[in-house]
């Protein structure tokens, strides 16, 4: 009497009862069309990762915002009123969830007249502006002013300076840099009904974000009242502080409330618009395109089933557990939907290493490789198919 | 495991048929290791009996209970388990795999649970008669070496019941003698029972209880 190993139960077991052959052309059609499908996925969600990285906004950004200037649109029809930001508007866009704050530049109520003196032979009626300190990107500690205090510090705008160089040599003016202008002593005049005050102007930084000539904001509200007699005066122009000045959503409002914004900021709004609308477009094709793939996958389980049917029965009905063979079955293609997972995800990482090189010349705007959310989507694909697999075996079989 | 027939009546069954029956709408217990032989004229719904033992079929007013537990309720799951664990059967339609080797027919059923036997299923083969068809396809065995692959097949796993519907019908005398033996040894290495349903009395079945259905 010979002792018999006991009998070990796996797929190789029954895989002679079922019949898995045959019809393998649908089959690879639907590994194809998966395949295919979960590349353009995970292809479509790193060009809009690539997309959103591309244009945002490179001008400096302070801790993280972009800074943008708005006015209100001035057309032919609304030139005769007061084109002004009132309190409620100012409030309407700080209420905006994608607009993180906004401050109003005060003008000056007042004739303001600023002279260099004999060594640069240069005077000019001019605009005063304040903002709050908050939106101005280089503001130095000595930015400030109580009143009775002689002197006004000034900021200047990077771009008058520029073109004050352009023009002063045609004028016999010396050219200015950046670090010499604040040695300068500027005579500031400000007129009131009663008479003129003078002020000591000191340039004391230069601004690549603001186009003004910026007083610290305690000093033009005492002028406007002092020399203006105003004591609040609605803002021509509001600064806004905002996580992405090409936020769609930002931009759509803005263009909804007939709003002007300098576009150099927001030039890429609307081109990215239109390609984040492609890239998703391209997204929505690429799930059809697993869904299909999915279904032909399932059609072919269907017709593997029916055609093992009377085997099948037999098994179960000799006592092989449905739930274990909805599992053991399933397994089976585990290898395949992992190999098609990887092999999609190697295609997208060399499609996102090719643009990298070859479109932005390996410039490091972005990255050569896939985000990690391209990455976990893949794993989550990848879930899904096991899953959806299992449940459609688990249904068949049952239901023998 | 004990079995209990509550009161069971097939649905089809005509009403004189279940009057007449000793086992139908009665209460009845067979106990593990008992020996059960059921004598049932044709019609009388013997393999439905057996059927509904296995769970095969539900289309009988009553209760069927295993260890106490009635089956009427049990899902695919809870039924693999006891098929796999405790209830042998010969169909007596016998239920092999035509396109696959006798071999294969009887490992597969072995594969099933991690039983260790001692008997091999060579050494049962070459007692039924049928060492030689080991190789071959189920469907080119003769009815009566197909019955004796069937026969093997439900030898191959613990039970603590075998049922058996016609599983000697096309032996002759000897054969059924050998094929009886063979059971007997493997069932009382369990100490299992058997219930075995046939047209007429099986004089090689040492049964403890005579039924008629």
């Amino acid at each position: 009497m010979s002792v018999q190993t006991p009998g070990k139960i796996s797929f190789k077991t029954i895989a002679p009862f079922l019949n898995i052959g045959g019809n393998n052309t649908s089959r690879f059609f639907s590994y194809a069309g998966l395949g295919i499908g979960v590349m353009l996925l995970l292809c479509s969600v790193q060009m809009y990762i690539n997309i959103n990285q591309l244009l945002k906004d490179k001008n400096p950004r302070k801790n993280g915002y972009d800074f943008i200037s708005v006015t209100k649109t001035v057309t032919n029809q609304n030139m005769g009123s007061d084109n002004r930001f009132t309190l409620a508007d100012i409030n309407e866009l700080k209420a905006q969830p994608f607009i993180e704050d906004a401050a109003p530049l005060n003008a000056n109520q007042f004739r303001a007249k600023a002279s260099a003196g004999n060594i640069i032979p240069f005077s000019t009626d001019l605009f005063l502006e304040s903002v709050k300190n908050d939106f101005i990107d280089t503001v130095p500690a000595s930015f400030s002013w109580k009143p009775g205090q002689a002197d006004v510090p000034i900021i200047f705008s990077a771009d008058f300076l520029e073109m004050y160089n352009v023009f002063a040599p045609a004028q016999d003016l010396p050219q200015l840099s950046e670090s010499s202008i604040g040695a300068i002593n500027i005579m500031l005049e400000c007129y009131s009904p009663t008479g003129i005050q003078t002020f000591r102007g000191h340039i004391v930084a230069v601004s690549d974000r603001i186009n003004s000539v910026l007083v610290p904001e305690s000093f033009l509200l005492w002028a406007n009242k002092m020399y203006g007699n105003a004591d609040y005066v609605p803002a021509a122009r509001v600064y806004v502080k905002t996580v992405d000045a090409n936020n769609t959503s930002l931009l759509n409002f803005l263009q909804q409330k007939n709003y002007h914004v300098n576009k150099d900021k927001t030039k890429f709004g609307r081109v990215k618009q239109v390609l984040q609308t492609v890239v998703s477009g391209l997204g929505g094709f690429a799930i059809l395109v697993i869904l299909l793939a999915m279904m032909l996958f399932s059609f072919y389980l269907q017709l593997m089933i029916a055609r093992s049917k009377d085997n099948l029965q037999l098994l179960l009905t000799l006592g092989y557990s449905p739930s274990w063979f909805s599992k053991t079955v399933a397994k089976k293609w585990i290898p395949a939907y992992t190999m098609i997972i990887l092999a999609a995800l190697v295609a997208a990482s060399l499609l996102q290493f090719a643009f990298q090189h070859v479109s932005l010349n390996g410039k490091d705007e972005l990255p050569s490789f896939l985000h990690s959310s391209v990455f976990l989507l893949a794993g989550v694909l990848w879930l899904l198919c096991i899953a959806v697999n299992y449940r459609l075996i688990k249904k068949l079989l049952y239901r023998l | 495991m004990t079995i209990q027939l509550n009161k069971v009546i097939p649905d089809f069954l005509e009403k004189e048929k279940v009057d007449r029956s000793k086992i139908w709408n009665h209460s009845i217990a067979i106990h593990k290791g008992e020996r059960v032989q059921i004598i049932a004229p044709s019609g009388s719904g013997k393999t439905s009996l057996v059927h509904f033992l296995y769970g095969l079929r539900h289309d009988y007013k009553g209760q069927i209970l295993i260890n106490e537990k009635n089956i009427h309720g049990w899902n695919a799951e809870a039924f693999a388990g006891i098929r796999s664990n405790s209830l042998s059967i010969i169909f007596q339609d016998l239920r092999l795999f035509p396109d696959h080797t006798v071999l294969e027919n009887i490992q597969v059923k072995k594969s099933l649970h991690p039983f260790d036997q001692a008997t091999s299923i060579e050494e049962m083969a070459g007692r039924l008669g049928i060492a030689n068809k080991l190789g071959k396809l189920a469907r080119t065995c003769s009815y009566g070496e197909q019955q004796r692959i069937a026969i093997i097949r439900s030898l191959q796993q613990p039970f603590d019941f075998l049922l058996m519907d016609e599983p000697f019908s096309h032996l002759d005398e000897n054969n059924r003698g050998i094929a009886m033996q063979l059971i007997e040894e493997e069932a009382t290495k369990r100490k299992a029972g058997i219930i075995l349903a046939d047209l007429k009395r099986i004089t090689q079945f040492n049964a403890g209880k005579l039924m008629e259905l």
